[in-house]
């Protein structure tokens, strides 16, 4: 598998848009949150009080107990699972279901297929450029969030930071992969936004209503989010590299599945 | 070894036929018109040979090279111009072009896009997005012949010109081939194929119905004979007359067959007037489209 350059920065500068604008709003609300715990914590036995009074399941079902938000980490932590991941999974996956396809919508696949390039020069360019987009909002959110700890927080437990960000990038990578795949199969006329919001959160409800409610927990093994978590539950977090290997194992699978799909795809025009 | 060669060529879409069993070879260095109705299968056939569909039998090669086990080295002598333009609308025709060359690995391109541009009067700093038609199409004529390719794969490519720009295409085509480019010329305009052609397939219903040279067909096809006699008389029509109808003492029919048989007949007949009219493609081709 080879790739062309000139189609890799063509890629980058394609999308460089749509990734300042969703690094933007999730370094934005990386730093918006981290700057509330201050007055969060602040308020000391009030947020501990008003922590005990939810209910059991509803805490369950996000991860959350009485000390969740006694240390910037584990009120950080809320948002990363709930929010952040969330938004960083939906521009990555959004852009991997669009980033061969789009070529077939617009037109411009008749082009760009008749240059001297192999098909699998040209899909391996574009996903190794997807990969470059992922790492840019993944990396640029953590410097912000690392930065944000310092200023906001004390004694942050950079143990359970690592583990969360390394959760989220398996997490963010997986989706995106997904999407890979399932586009491949689709019509690329379609709008697959609706198609990727439905995936990601649709997986966190079902890790969420399974861990709610023990008659249905064996929803949550259908999620990926099972396998990963993102909140420091009783202030314990450490990463789970048999989930985390296995998960990037079947992003492989997906991509490699995906890429197939796209060699083999008609430009009926 | 031939610049474009079909060896029994099929596409199926599912059961719908697009194109089946084409069978026919491009000489270098020929202009070669692709003639057919629309939904015949023109752009099924172009469109495997460049690639984008993968054909469900047989196989095609350009220059010698199998267009699916060797499609880099043979999309690297090919110049192709689409249809229906369909470029990136965020970039200018300067930066499409400069990208296109960049996927070629033409370093220094910038000076032969600039004559190119200026021969066709083409905007290269305009977003392309905000072209008309006619300059998007300029644009794609451009891009097909800038990396200098062996052979010109044209698919309806007047489509949008005006008919100054369309003469200035040609004219290039026309120098191009001088110079030993293939021109594969795929069109619904006979008379576009009649001037730029040396010879042309018809395809029809996804078939290849004739293979014929532009100055044969022009010369042993149909004639349009107007006769008018001295006097109201029924004639009796040999073999090859057609779509007979008279008024009077005046007859119109079409006539296919030698020559000689018909200065023979008309000879036979007692004439005040005859009308011979030279066909035009159009009435050839209709006449293969109609078989």
């Amino acid at each position: 598998m080879s790739m062309n350059r000139t189609l890799y920065f063509k890629e980058l500068k394609r999308n460089r848009k749509n990734t300042l604008i969703w690094t933007s709003i999730v370094v934005a609300f990386t730093f918006l949150i981290l700057s509330i715990y201050p007055s969060f914590s602040q308020m000391g036995d009030q947020m501990t009080e008003l922590m005990s009074s939810l209910p059991e399941e509803y805490a369950r079902a996000l991860g959350m107990d009485e000390g969740t938000w006694s240390s910037i980490i584990g009120f950080y932590s809320t948002y990363y699972g709930i929010y952040i991941t969330l938004l960083m999974g939906i521009f990555t996956a959004s852009t991997g279901a669009t980033i061969v396809g789009k070529e077939e919508r617009d037109g411009t696949a008749e082009f760009l297929l008749t240059r001297p390039m192999t098909r699998s020069t040209i899909v391996t360019t574009k996903f190794l450029a997807l990969g470059t987009l992922l790492a840019v909002v993944y990396s640029t959110q953590t410097f912000f969030a690392v930065l944000g700890m310092n200023v906001f927080g004390d004694d942050v437990l950079w143990r359970h930071f690592v583990t969360m960000h390394v959760h989220g990038f398996v997490l963010v990578s997986f989706f995106t992969a997904a999407a890979v795949l399932f586009s491949s199969f689709l019509s690329p006329k379609l709008n697959y936004m609706g198609p990727v919001v439905g995936m990601i959160f649709g997986s966190f409800f079902l890790d969420a209503i399974a861990k709610a409610t023990e008659q249905v927990s064996w929803l949550g093994y259908i999620s990926p989010y099972h396998y990963l978590q993102l909140q420091a539950e009783s202030g314990s977090l450490e990463v789970n590299w048999g989930s985390c290997i296995v998960l990037m194992i079947l992003s492989l699978i997906m991509l490699k599945a995906g890429h197939a799909r796209y060699l083999k795809r008609d430009i009926v025009g | 070894m031939n610049a474009i060669e079909f060896h029994s060529l099929s596409k199926f879409y599912g059961k719908h036929r697009g194109i089946e069993g084409i069978d026919f070879s491009v000489s270098k260095g020929e202009v070669f018109g692709f003639i057919g109705p629309n939904g015949a299968g023109k752009s099924t056939a172009i469109r495997t040979l460049l690639g984008l569909l993968h054909p469900s039998s047989g196989s095609a090669s350009i220059l010698g090279h199998d267009v699916v086990k060797e499609g880099v080295q043979a999309r690297l002598k090919v110049g192709y111009l689409p249809s229906e333009v369909d470029f990136y609308p965020e970039m200018t025709s300067r930066e499409l072009l400069e990208y296109h060359a960049g996927l070629y690995g033409i370093e220094k391109g910038e000076k032969r896009i600039e004559e190119l541009a200026q021969y066709f009067e083409l905007a290269l700093d305009r977003p392309i997005d905000d072209l008309s038609y006619g300059n998007k199409k300029k644009c794609a004529i451009i891009q097909a012949v800038l990396h200098e390719p062996e052979v010109l794969i044209l698919d309806e490519p007047t489509g949008g010109l005006d008919p100054f720009m369309q003469n200035r295409f040609f004219e290039l085509l026309e120098s191009l081939n001088k110079k030993g480019v293939t021109v594969f010329f795929s069109s619904h305009i006979l008379s576009e194929i009649q001037r730029m052609c040396d010879r042309a397939a018809v395809i029809r219903e996804g078939k290849i119905t004739a293979i014929e040279d532009i100055s044969s067909l022009l010369s042993k096809q149909m004639k349009k004979v107007r006769l008018v006699l001295k006097k109201e008389t029924k004639l009796s029509l040999p073999d090859g007359f057609q779509n007979h109808h008279s008024t009077g003492s005046k007859h119109n029919f079409d006539y296919v067959g030698p020559t000689e048989v018909l200065i023979r007949w008309l000879a036979e007949q007692d004439l005040v007037d005859v009308v011979l009219t030279e066909p035009d493609l159009e009435s050839i081709f209709m006449n293969y489209y109609q078989r």
